[in-house]
């Protein structure tokens, strides 16, 4: 495009050659004063001339044209592919517009750009050898992975743009930056002026502007910090954030986590549970995996009494399986083993109990660790077989059995320690240990062989 | 024309990551001579080159600011506009750190018009004629203060056209070169692998990417400017 303004020349480019011959032909002639005048004579009867492209990009300062003999050192004009200066038509410019102040300064800088294109050692302070050596030890490498330090310098809507010393700044997109979403950078505490630790996540640009992440370093956190309330065994609040097919979504340290069906303890509805908190113990941290399982009924089983051994508790039945039962007591819940339902042998559960029936169950065992309660009725039976026919009749009857057994264990347990003390007698240390083992077993398995004992002595 | 150094080392260069260019494959053959060589896919400048344009460039801007010139900084990319504009205001000269509005230059006349009316609203707002108004018209005319002041604040002083402008990314500041070109004002401007150096006066191959870089350039050439306007207020 040509610029054309009434006091400003227009720079239509003309053609080198009839430029070159023009200037040869009047370089002797001109003195210093005529030469503008020439050169807007040379602009006026060139106007028609008007090529509309404009500067080209071969801007070299050439000084062959009627200036170059002016200048100190000046090859002139045997460069002859050299265009048209930018000197001369700033001149011819300055010449229309008026103030020459402009002139001086353009003339300067181009002496001194050829000054510098001349003698280019001319003051630096170093040599090229020095260059090329230190050029190894200030060389940057940030590979995909690396963990850098930067300063943020600028953040808009779409994430912050930080300086790690690279080449170009890096980007850090609003999605990265936060485990949870974020709707600006601020809430993470990024401002202009913060240094803080990044995760090159990929490069990007051909720039080599790397997009950073803070999000992956979050989530090594999160883990970690899972891992270590896992060992502890701590318990921790976490809010459901929705229920599926197997189990609650819970969300924990900002990573999701899963709760099966079978540890969760509460008695209410699952879909009634979302948007609640629960209280959850760690079961399964796997981060290669990402599995992240917990339970809530290992977290109630600290908080519940403890149970003793041989007490009886009214429970509910949870879910019946071709092993057994789960009775719910009071929260916790434990299991009845088939064969510990009744005296008689059993084939499926179903026959006798249904989700949902109440009954009293004696505590066989508690494993604290595993959160598991095992627990049995056939103790309680007054003749073996009353599950089956008369399940009413063990109700009632329970706590009377549990009183007799719990006899029958003291029992078992003074009878098995008056043998002990007396095989002792007859046949020294080693044997104590495996009567003590053997009379443990006595006494809570087998309770017939206990009566029969004691009977004997 | 008195030559005299202006410290300019190499390691502090090459701490700024001054050398680094853009990639190889995104590069201007016109800056053959000013590349020393590749190394992982990105072009290195010579740095030796470099130190010579600078300290040229800062001799001719002392020698202009002791003659009492006008300059012009102008730098709109993320990583410079802030540093532009400090640089600016520690030097007294005028910068552009947000669009380079089409015709600043060349269309001076109707700049001089926005700067006028620039004016007019700041004085209204400090005698607090503002808010006489009705609420609506004053929001207007705030609304117009705050958007001349973000394109026109670094130009609120400049009378006339400047003399010497320094351009920080030269791909970017295009339109700011053709301007400077069409008026005839001599240009400094960084030039990065990805530039033409032959559009500018005097080119400074630098990274122009790194805001490190970036501030070292301008602290040098700011330097230059007070050092030349401290010696004209000494000479009178």
């Amino acid at each position: 495009m040509a610029a054309v303004a009434p006091n400003l020349v227009c720079f239509g480019a003309c053609r080198e050659a009839s430029q070159q011959m023009w200037c040869n032909n009047h370089t002797s002639v001109v003195g210093s004063i005529a030469k503008p005048l020439l050169s807007v004579g040379w602009w006026l009867s060139s106007s028609g001339n008007n090529n509309s492209s404009r500067f080209q990009g071969n801007n070299n300062k050439a000084r062959e044209d009627y200036y170059g003999n002016n200048f100190a050192g000046g090859a002139t004009s045997s460069n002859s592919s050299r265009g048209v200066s930018r000197l001369h038509y700033c001149v011819v410019a300055a010449a229309l517009a008026g103030p020459r102040a402009k002139d001086s300064l353009l003339v300067e800088a181009e002496e001194r750009w050829q000054r510098a294109l001349t003698n280019p050692l001319d003051g630096v302070s170093f040599t090229y050898e020095e260059f090329s050596d230190a050029l190894s030890k200030y060389d940057f490498s940030f590979e995909v992975g690396d963990l850098v330090k930067g300063i943020v310098f600028k953040v808009d809507y779409n994430g912050a743009l930080i300086d790690i010393g690279a080449k170009a700044p890096a980007h850090l997109p609003l999605q990265e930056a936060c485990i949870f979403k974020l709707k600006s950078l601020e809430e993470v505490g990024l401002v202009p002026g913060i240094e803080e630790e990044f995760l090159i996540l990929r490069e990007d640009d051909d720039n080599g502007r790397m997009i950073l992440s803070l999000r992956k370093l979050q989530y090594d956190l999160s883990w970690e910090r899972c891992r270590q309330l896992q060992s502890d065994d701590v318990v921790i609040r976490g809010k459901v954030v929705l229920a599926n097919k197997g189990g609650l979504v819970v969300q924990v340290e900002g990573l999701r986590g899963f709760v099966p069906f079978s540890q969760i303890s509460a008695r209410q509805d699952p879909e009634e549970l979302v948007d609640k908190e629960l209280p959850l113990k760690f079961l399964e941290v796997d981060e290669e995996q990402t599995r992240l399982v917990l339970s809530n009924r290992k977290a109630l089983a600290e908080s519940q009494s403890v149970f003793g051994i041989g007490s009886v508790v009214l429970g509910t039945v949870q879910t019946v399986k071709p092993y057994g039962a789960f009775i719910d007591m009071g929260g916790v819940s434990g299991l009845l083993h088939i064969s510990q339902i009744s005296h008689d042998r059993l084939t499926t559960v179903e026959s006798v109990l249904a989700p949902g029936d109440k009954l009293k169950v004696m505590i066989l065992s508690q494993d604290k660790d595993r959160g598991r309660i095992s627990l049995s009725t056939k103790k309680l039976e007054p003749t073996p077989g009353d599950m089956l026919r008369n399940p009413a009749l063990v109700y009632e009857k329970a706590d009377e059995m549990a009183k007799t057994f719990r006899q029958r264990v003291a029992q078992a347990e003074a009878a098995a320690k008056a043998e002990e003390l007396r095989l002792h007698q007859e046949s020294g240390f080693a044997l104590r240990a495996d009567l003590a083992a053997s009379a443990n077993v006595l006494g809570l398995e087998e309770l017939d062989l206990a009566a029969s004992t004691s009977g004997e002595d | 024309m008195k030559q005299k150094s202006w410290d300019i080392h190499l390691e502090e260069m090459m701490e700024a990551g001054v050398h680094f260019g853009h990639q190889a494959r995104k590069w201007n053959p016109k800056m053959t001579s000013y590349i020393f060589t590749e190394r992982k896919g990105i072009h290195i400048l010579n740095l030796t080159q470099t130190a010579r344009f600078l300290s040229e460039a800062c001799d001719l801007l002392a020698n202009a600011a002791s003659g009492g010139k006008q300059f012009l900084i102008v730098g709109t990319k993320y990583q410079a506009a802030d540093l532009v504009a400090s640089a600016a205001t520690r030097a007294r000269c005028h910068y552009v750190n947000k669009k380079w509005l089409g015709g600043m230059l060349t269309n001076w006349s109707t700049i001089e018009t926005r700067l006028q009316r620039f004016r007019d609203l700041e004085d209204k707002e400090n005698m607090g004629l503002l808010n006489q108004l009705p609420k609506k018209e004053a929001a207007n005319l705030k609304r117009q203060l705050a958007q001349l002041r973000k394109n026109l604040g670094g130009i609120k002083y400049m009378t006339s056209l400047p003399d010497i402008v320094i351009i920080i990314d030269q791909q970017k500041e295009f339109t700011a070169i053709q301007e400077c070109i069409t008026l005839g004002i001599p240009t400094i401007c960084l030039v990065d692998t990805d530039c033409n150096p032959d559009l500018t006066d005097i080119p400074i191959p630098a990274n122009d990417d790194a805001r490190a870089s970036i501030r070292w350039i301008l602290n040098k050439l700011t330097s230059a400017i007070r050092e030349g306007r401290y010696n004209s207020m000494e000479i009178k």
